[in-house]
């Protein structure tokens, strides 16, 4: 007798068998090349993977724009594969673990910040799936010795304190004072800053630290006022940097050369200081004004016609340079997972930031740079070899 | 070298403590009214901050609304989404007394959800980027005191609610019985006080003060959907320090805090912040758990 759940579960049944064939267009297209990837949508990073995760999708939707990912001569849509990790690098263990094993993706793109990169090392290795890393750099890499994990950042921090302390040499600063986070980052970069700042005879004035949830940072900066030197370097994170420039707006520090290294990047800092932030100095490798590398200006106003906001400098560009790379080495290796790793780590790529080649896992290519706020946008002012502007002191707040 | 002891006797550090202080103070009345009244453990107060935090931010990016403005819009706006959660959630969470009795534990798990959800929201409606905004960012000096117009402004907003609440509850006749329902609700409701309009109307005022304390703080710092959490923590500290409930005590508790952070950091180091704060709470903790300010009540 046709009861009305029978026809219901008939027709469940009906519906789940029809929908769990795969979908050949009528046009016959080939499947497409399925990406994964984790990022943290909620938790303790989720202000920061934004920057990340438009950069995957402006790139996906740029790539299928074209007719799809050019897979070894062969064009096919990506389609991604997106988990949240929830800012826990064990969960992204797991995610990317899932992805291979599970969910069986085609690609890999890379999770955000150091720590989940460095945690999912392991799995890249026990599956041999190479990844092009995206927003991590840290001295450790180096030791890390891995064969599926490429670090387009060119900020690895010996090197970054080297060329900052060069540049604040050029510059004639004969003392500073440097205020860092106790985060990870943080005290990576003060390991390698204070002794370069004493090995080039620059006189360290103020030397202290501060925990990452502060919120008042008057006694500090009112011992940075009292010492009155000539460069002051903040190794912060957006919070920080937020909290130190709004600080040092109100109590005056006049110090010429102001470097903060995480946060000015984001447009939401720009937004908050306006012309009072011009002169601030931060990390960062790339500017749309720099017309030596193609692609970096059509970049840019794709990117602000889309989201109507400019691009994290940072945290975008890496992540959409990491996409590049990926791109070009499918072009020619397919999904041969020998194949790529050959391809990747002995080719050069063309990306947004020009040209990048890997030396082992770093890159060696792109320059450690220094990006300064000037009339409200980015320009890079070190190295000289990429720069589009030479570095200006602090205007008055 | 500008001493030490100039430092810490300067006009810039006592601003810099009361700022702090007072927004610990705003945001922790919020929270006192909504527990000390109806005993609901708000988690999701900080995600209430975070609306307010946004309708100021969209109210200034789209139609150049002036955040103090945006405050009381938001004000209004978290109280009516308190309606809607009165009418739609707790209302059948208090039906009985039964149910009434079990409304703390209830009602962590409940704001613990409402808390996800308005996160998640706010994330897919907004995206996770964070947003910033100028407004009255120069700098105004009186001698040797300089501080953003836009944190003076603030700084007078929260001062104004704090006093305003005092007074109210002080001298108003509404003030009285809501103070009377923190103290003991049986007692008031057979005096004669309405205490479920009462609890309806602490509920909506709670909830407009995080509102409003969110749309002042997206002046001075970045508002994305995870903004919440920070304050949530300080509002809790805050009222367990002033006696839960208490009013007057959870003001006082909101500046000492404010005074410790700020003070403490001068007279120590930075990284001593957190330990002295955290080390004073549980001294609180341990020598008044009923509050700084509550008197002890001998239980015979």
């Amino acid at each position: 007798m046709l009861h009305r759940r029978s026809v219901t579960f008939g027709l469940a049944f009906g519906l789940t068998g029809a929908l769990s064939l795969p979908v050949r267009d009528a046009a016959g297209e080939e499947p497409p090349v399925r990406i994964g990837f984790a990022l943290a949508k909620t938790g303790l990073f989720a202000a920061a993977t934004p920057a990340q995760l438009n950069a995957y999708h402006f790139w996906r939707d740029q790539v299928n724009e074209k007719g799809g990912l050019n897979v070894g001569g062969v064009r096919r849509k990506i389609e991604f594969v997106e988990y949240d990790d929830q800012s826990n690098t064990g969960n992204a263990v797991k995610i990317y673990e899932k992805l291979i094993t599970d969910d069986k993706v085609d690609l890999l793109l890379s999770p955000w910040g150091t720590p989940s990169h460095f945690a999912i090392v392991p799995v890249l290795e026990r599956f041999g799936f190479p990844v092009i890393g995206s927003t991590a750099s840290s001295v450790h890499i180096r030791e890390l010795k891995v064969k599926n994990l490429w670090f387009v950042s060119p900020s690895v921090h010996d090197k970054l304190a080297a060329q900052l302390v060069q540049m604040a040499k050029e510059q004639n600063v004969r003392n500073a004072a440097v205020i860092g986070s106790v985060l990870p980052q943080g005290k990576e970069i003060k390991r390698f800053l204070v002794p370069a700042l004493e090995a080039a005879g620059i006189k360290l004035v103020v030397n202290e630290e501060y925990p990452p949830d502060i919120k008042d940072m008057t006694a500090l900066l009112s011992r940075v006022k009292a010492a009155n030197p000539e460069a002051v370097f903040v190794l912060s994170y957006p919070s920080d940097s937020i909290l130190y420039t709004r600080q040092a707006k109100e109590m005056g520090i006049t110090a010429p050369f102001q470097w903060l290294a995480i946060g000015p990047t984001i447009p939401a800092y720009r937004k908050i200081f306006g012309s009072s932030a011009n002169g601030i100095i931060s990390m960062g490798h790339w500017s749309p004004a720099q017309s030596r590398w193609a692609r970096a200006k059509p970049f840019y106003d794709a990117y602000v016609a889309r989201f109507k906001e400019e691009p994290d400098y940072l945290d975008t560009v890496l992540a959409y340079m990491s996409c590049e790379v990926l791109e070009e080495a499918v072009a020619s290796a397919g999904l041969d997972k020998a194949k790529l790793r050959e391809f990747i780590s002995t080719s050069t790529f063309d990306t947004i930031n020009g040209p990048v080649k890997f030396s082992g896992v770093e890159n060696t290519t792109t320059p450690v740079g220094f990006l300064q706020i000037q009339d409200e946008k980015f320009q890079i002012v070190w190295p000289a070899a990429i720069a589009t502007a030479t570095v200006k002191p602090k205007s008055p707040w | 070298m500008s001493g030490f002891f100039e430092i810490l006797t300067s006009g810039q550090l006592l601003l810099a403590a009361l700022i702090t202080g007072t927004i610990y103070a705003t945001v922790g009345l919020g929270l006192n009214l909504v527990y000390g009244t109806m005993r609901l453990l708000n988690v999701a107060h900080g995600e209430f901050l975070m609306l307010g935090a946004y309708v100021a931010f969209w109210g200034f990016t789209l139609w150049d609304v002036s955040p103090f403005v945006s405050a009381i819009v938001a004000g209004i706006l978290t109280a009516l989404l308190a309606v809607a959660l009165y009418f739609g959630l707790l209302k059948w969470c208090l039906r009985n007394p039964r149910m009434r009795k079990r409304i703390e534990p209830n009602s962590l798990l409940i704001f613990v959800g409402i808390s996800v959800i308005l996160q998640n929201l706010a994330a897919l409606a907004f995206t996770g980027t964070p947003r910033g905004y100028q407004y009255l960012s120069g700098v105004v000096s009186f001698g040797n005191i300089s501080i953003s117009a836009n944190r003076l402004g603030a700084f007078a907003f929260c001062v104004a609610i704090c006093a305003a609440t005092l007074i109210f509850l002080r001298l108003s006749i509404v003030g009285l019985a809501v103070k009377a329902l923190i103290q003991r609700k049986e007692a008031a409701a057979i005096v004669g006080v309405n205490v479920t309009r009462l609890e309806f109307f602490s509920l909506c005022a709670g909830f407009a003060t995080a509102g409003v304390t969110g749309a002042l703080v997206s002046m001075t710092e970045q508002t994305t959907p995870f903004m919440g959490f920070p304050f949530t923590i300080a509002a809790f500290i805050v009222i367990i320090m002033g006696g839960l409930g208490n009013i007057t005590g959870g003001i006082f508790a909101g500046l000492l805090l404010g005074f410790i952070e700020t003070y403490g950091v001068a007279l120590t180091s930075a990284s001593w912040s957190s330990i002295l704060l955290y080390g004073v709470f549980l001294l609180a903790l341990i020598l008044r758990p009923e509050g700084i300010l509550t008197t002890r009540q001998a239980v015979r």
